[in-house]
């Protein structure tokens, strides 16, 4: 990897975000700004089920791309992918380490 | 604001949304060109057992505590922002329930009562509250059961807000609601305040109109042509896919669009159906624009009954592009996306917001100013599964579900797709004598191609 600009904006990135830190990222903008969800809100609650849509998940993707500065093709995200906040973060984390 | 009697903690009014608006300038419009108003319907084909007269009582019931369901719409003096006139609504008709008993079965099963398409095309009054009836069709045979049409005026639900109501009626009928109780907390409050300035929703209305003017650099020709007096006269196709074809369509839909953007595989595909129309006319569209509703329910208010919670987003592609499926679908998703992150969902929001004030026919004329006495393509919605978790209504099985979306005769052309119970449905409403007989088969035989792989 050449440490150009952009190279160098990615490893920032992460080493910023952790796979621990990412998924404490993704539950807060759930949380706090897509979602309307109650207390038994976790990291392992499915997100379809609690109301993530298609409009939802859009919104959810230009927030980590502005925290991450990766983008998440729609085409990645599959059932197993929106499980819940924690397979989603695994699912950045890893396009952030092949980016 | 006063109380409505005997209903206590109603308000006297309730504004209409933007979207409500909307959709009352083109029922102007309707009314003045086509002599006929823009109602929707929702459709539940039967099993026996439905007991009509437990449903009929249950409407009583319903309109005799929820003045929503009969309340004119108004606006006063003729300026302002128009409104619900709950006040008074107590005084008007309720509901009708209809029945017209032992009908002969059509021969195609798919084939939809004769007195749907009448009651689609009827003139209603918005001032007169007649937002809502029921028409239940009973076939003769003992096991034939029958089909229900609930017609609506498009300001009193939205298709999302109309499953809501059924599934609340039905809740009523099991006895997990009452008829008497008062909705849910954001069913009747107005749609999310805007925490932008007047400026700010100002500007963001003026970006919301360069936007869709910008579609006129290749204005729009639809099959319908431009807007014309003529009589609305639509009919309507359902086309059901059986289980094996819709789980083919559906995995094809997640693998080329995503998961959660499915709609933009069945948008293609219906793209793809009028192109294959225009083609064999040899008619040049200049370009397909074609509008996607989408659902903006205020958060905590997702299953809000009432009024019209929905913006649009508008797409619009070159006839170059239609012959390949792929590209056309990468081509929505890029303008999907773009049209997201540039905040045209909000800002369409506060577009239609500011047209609540404007009369009727200069909203409509602003739709239709990109390509001269067009509006739009055709009207496409995709509303996912339909009536999910529903297996019977008032004792009778739901053997099928979907909705009849309206369209005026210009642009004559409306695909809507849901999911019933692992079957696809496409409902294609048109304008009569803007599709021939071949022109209808062609279009079915081109979008159950791309649907089903060449089926």
């Amino acid at each position: 990897m050449r440490l150009n600009g952009e190279n160098l904006a990615r490893l920032r990135a992460m080493s910023e975000h952790t796979q621990d830190s990412l998924t404490a990222r993704i539950f807060e903008i759930l949380r706090d700004e897509i979602l309307s969800v109650d207390s038994g809100f976790t990291p392992q609650t499915n997100l379809v089920e609690a109301g993530l849509d298609s409009l939802a998940v859009t919104q959810l993707m230009l927030s980590i791309e502005e925290s991450t500065g990766v983008w998440i093709d729609e085409s990645l995200l599959t059932p197993e992918n929106l499980e819940n906040a924690r397979t989603l973060a695994a699912l950045v984390h890893g396009e952030l380490e092949n980016a | 604001m006063s109380a409505v009697p005997g209903a206590a903690g109603f308000p006297g009014r309730v504004a209409l949304t933007g979207a409500d608006c909307f959709l009352r300038a083109f029922d102007a419009e309707i009314g003045r060109f086509n002599a006929a108003s823009h109602i929707s319907q929702l459709v539940l084909r039967l099993g026996c057992g439905f007991d009509v007269e437990r449903f009929r009582a249950l409407v009583n019931r319903a309109a005799e505590a929820q003045p929503m369901l009969r309340a004119a719409v108004r606006r006063r003096f003729g300026v302002g922002a128009p409104f619900y006139e709950l006040a008074g609504a107590f005084r008007r008709a309720k509901p009708e329930v209809v029945v017209h008993d032992s009908v002969p079965a059509a021969d195609d099963p798919a084939a939809l009562p004769a007195i749907f398409a009448d009651r689609l095309n009827e003139r209603r009054s918005l001032r007169r509250g007649e937002l809502l009836r029921f028409d239940v069709v009973r076939y003769a045979g003992a096991d034939a059961g029958c089909d229900l049409a609930m017609s609506w005026m498009h300001q009193l639900f939205d298709g999302a807000g109309s499953e809501h109501f059924v599934r609340w009626l039905s809740a009523c009928d099991r006895g997990e609601q009452s008829p008497g109780e008062l909705p849910q907390p954001g069913e009747l409050s107005p749609a999310a305040p805007s925490s932008k300035t007047f400026g700010e929703r100002g500007d963001a209305a003026r970006r919301w109109q360069r936007w869709v003017d910008g579609f006129g650099a290749h204005p729009l020709r639809s099959l319908a042509g431009p807007r014309r007096r003529t009589p609305q006269a639509l009919g309507c196709d359902l086309i059901t896919l059986d289980e094996a074809r819709t789980e083919h369509a559906v995995a094809e839909a997640g693998r080329r669009a995503g998961f959660m953007t499915p709609m933009l595989f069945y948008m293609a595909a219906a793209i793809r159906a009028h192109h294959a129309v225009a083609r064999a006319r040899g008619f040049d569209p200049v370009s397909y624009v074609v509008p996607l509703p989408v659902n903006v329910r205020p958060r905590g208010a997702e299953a809000a009954i009432f009024r019209t919670h929905v913006s649009l987003l508008w797409f619009q592609v070159l006839p170059g592009i239609v012959d390949d499926f792929d590209a056309l679908i990468a081509e929505l998703k890029a303008q999907r996306l773009a049209a997201i992150k540039a905040g045209h969902i909000e800002n369409g929001i506060d577009a239609m917001g500011f047209a609540r004030f404007a009369p009727a026919w200069l909203y409509a004329r602003m739709a239709r100013r990109a390509s001269p006495g067009e509006l739009c393509s055709f009207f496409f919605a995709y509303t996912g599964e339909f009536l999910a978790g529903e297996s019977s209504f008032f004792g009778g099985e739901i053997r099928n579900a979907f909705h009849v979306a309206p369209v005026p005769a210009s642009p004559g052309s409306c695909a809507a797709m849901s999911l019933r119970a692992g079957r696809l449905n496409v409902t294609h409403v048109h304008q009569r004598g803007i599709f021939s007989d071949r022109e209808r088969l062609l279009f079915r035989a081109s979008l159950q191609s791309d649907l089903c792989g060449g089926s």
